[in-house]
């Protein structure tokens, strides 16, 4: 126990001197703009198509998908998904509820849930897949090693060095966005209802259980899946970075799963086993805002179980590698 | 050194609030998806506010809303515009004012019993509601049993085929149910928007060309049309735009090539009638 926190600390030094986080930071602030201006232009031009009426706007989206309902060409798949969309718009509409009210709170909430997948366990890697291969790239593991301290407590205090950047990241991409966004949009709209709750059973969505939860509640249980995701992907790049010797080698591997896993779950509805790899598992959002999963019989339990096992197994297998292994050379 | 100090209880800090409040999140949102809980929310309750569409400034400015079938949609003109992006076109034309078109409701393959509850729909009634024209066309389908039908018989390589596929009589069998139920839709389109000028567009017979269905085909149509006037000239601003003897024996030059739905220039010759009654 002495020596475990002294280790964290000098980790976490490490990490901001090498000015890692500073990077993450510069990404989210140089990309939420490009989004965010993107995302007023087209705001913009829907808003001058409809005179600004909302209720023109969603009646229109749901026409429109009711229209594709009826064409052979779409695929089963696609029609289940509409249909659902085009019951959970009705409710939106039946309720007054804007469901795209343009403020900073729900450009903060539709980016979230769109970078779930990609573009956070892409800033996570930016710190996990060099925490251990760094070191040895640059030699500094046998400084490290040579000191009187137990070898699983020197990978401890990095996993729990990475663990507190990954809390550190969602959040601040959560920030940044709002505030970004808020500039542009406005920062109100935290107490908007968001409709959580659509029970989906085949193609139909069950309403009884549907309820609005205010925004900033919503937004603090994204935050809550996107850690989780964020925790998942930390373990399995840490693991990465313990088995390869160089940093690239090291994102390379974690950013083929990932890319794989957002292929797989555009096209993997008919490979049913699928739903056992973990990047199919990460849309974690699309349970809360009622997204039909892309595989049939996958839910919430069932991604948090594949996830935990995944990570789980990561950790194992950089634990043992990392004190059996010779890794002075 | 001073400034590692600094940073290490910074970042030890700031992580841990961090974590905590992402945990929190984590928890809420586990509990909230296994174990949903419905509320009344009381935003239910909030009425429609009327966005002053009947104010004097709103009168320089027509609000067209289009409903019903293929037709309305536009299936068949390759420019996508349909007459109701042409009525617009020619209304504003004609008028001189800013015509907008605030939404085309049209769903392929609609009949008058899927239009009903689609009347009952919040947002529809928004749509009609705020429209000083609104423009009607269904019936086609529960006459022809859908364009996909028709389309089926049209491809048949003889005419006995397609003497089976669509049965003469039973064109006139379905007659009696689907013109009530279009007296329903009428009337409750009136109901919701009793100050706006209703357009229903009449049907026409796109079978004139097969032998079989010729005679049959122009009885229904016109039997149709009859019971829709019926209706339709108990009110005041509400009209029915005859496309009958416009397709009566035009087809090859009005209709697409599915042989049910008028191309683009049948739907201009619609729109431009359209355009004429309202004036």
């Amino acid at each position: 126990m002495i020596s475990l926190l002294p280790l964290i600390k000098n980790e976490t030094i490490k990490i901001i001197k090498k000015k890692r986080f500073y990077v993450i930071l510069l990404i989210l602030l140089v990309l939420v703009p490009i989004f965010t201006y993107a995302q007023m232009r087209s705001a913009e031009r829907t808003r001058e198509k409809f005179h600004g009426d909302w209720r023109l706007e969603v009646q229109q989206q749901i026409t429109d998908n009711e229209n594709s309902l009826g064409s052979d060409r779409v695929p089963d798949e696609w029609k289940k998904f509409r249909k659902i969309f085009v019951q959970q718009l009705q409710y939106y509409l039946d309720h007054d509820v804007n469901p795209n009210e343009p403020n900073g709170v729900t450009f903060t909430r539709e980016f979230m849930s769109n970078s779930i997948t990609l573009f956070i366990p892409l800033l996570i890697m930016a710190i996990a897949s060099d925490i251990v291969s760094g070191e040895r790239t640059t030699g500094t593991i046998k400084m490290l090693l040579t000191r009187p301290v137990k070898r699983w407590k020197v990978l401890l205090s990095k996993l729990v060095t990475l663990f507190m950047f990954t809390s550190l990241i969602v959040v601040s991409a959560f920030v940044i966005t709002y505030v970004i966004s808020g500039a542009v949009f406005g920062y109100k709209g935290f107490n908007l209802p968001v409709f959580t709750g659509f029970q989906i059973t085949g193609s139909d969505v069950d309403l009884a259980a549907v309820h609005g939860v205010p925004q900033w509640k919503y937004l603090l249980m994204q935050g809550g899946l996107v850690w989780f995701v964020s925790l998942t992907v930390a373990s399995l790049a840490f693991m990465v970075s313990v088995l390869v010797r160089s940093t690239a080698a090291s994102i390379v591997v974690m950013m083929a799963a990932l890319i794989a896993g957002t292929i797989l779950t555009n096209m993997a509805s008919a490979w049913n086993s699928a739903k056992y790899l973990f990047m199919v598992n990460l849309e974690l959002t699309d349970y809360l805002s009622g997204t039909p999963a892309p595989i049939e019989g996958m839910n919430l339990t069932f991604s948090l179980a594949v996830l935990s096992i995944w990570a789980l197994a990561g950790l194992i297998i950089s634990f043992l590698v990392f004190t059996k292994r010779d890794i002075l050379n | 050194m001073n400034s590692s100090k600094w940073i290490w209880r910074i970042v030890s800090m700031v992580s841990i609030v961090a974590t905590v409040l992402l945990l929190v999140g984590f928890v809420y949102a586990i509990k909230d998806i296994q174990h949903p809980q419905a509320e009344q929310t009381a935003s239910t309750a909030k009425p429609q506010e009327n966005t002053g569409a009947k104010s004097p400034d709103a009168q320089k400015e027509i609000k067209i809303a289009v409903i019903g079938d293929s037709l309305a949609k536009g299936t068949g003109d390759n420019s996508g515009m349909g007459f109701a992006r042409r009525t617009v076109a020619e209304l504003s034309k004609d008028t001189g004012k800013k015509v907008t078109l605030l939404n085309n409701l049209g769903i392929n393959g609609l009949t008058t019993t899927g239009l009903l509850p689609k009347l009952e729909e919040r947002g529809t009634q928004y749509v009609l509601g705020q429209a000083d024209i609104i423009l009607l066309s269904i019936g086609g389908n529960d006459l022809f049993q859908g364009a996909d039908l028709a389309a089926k018989g049209i491809s048949g390589t003889s005419s006995t085929a397609t003497g089976q596929e669509m049965d003469p009589k039973d064109l006139l069998k379905g007659l009696p149910k689907a013109s009530t139920q279009l007296k329903a839709i009428l009337e409750r389109l009136r109901a919701l928007n009793p100050d706006a000028w209703i357009v229903y567009v009449g049907l026409y017979n796109p079978f004139g060309d097969i032998e079989d269905l010729k005679i049959p085909g122009n009885q229904a149509v016109s039997s149709w049309n009859q019971t829709a006037l019926e209706t339709i000239n108990k009110y005041s601003s509400m009209t029915l735009v005859p496309t009958f003897d416009l397709f009566q024996h035009n087809l090859d030059k009005y209709l697409s090539t599915d042989h049910f739905h008028p191309n683009g220039d049948g739907y201009q010759q619609i729109a431009e009638r359209i355009a004429q009654g309202i004036r």
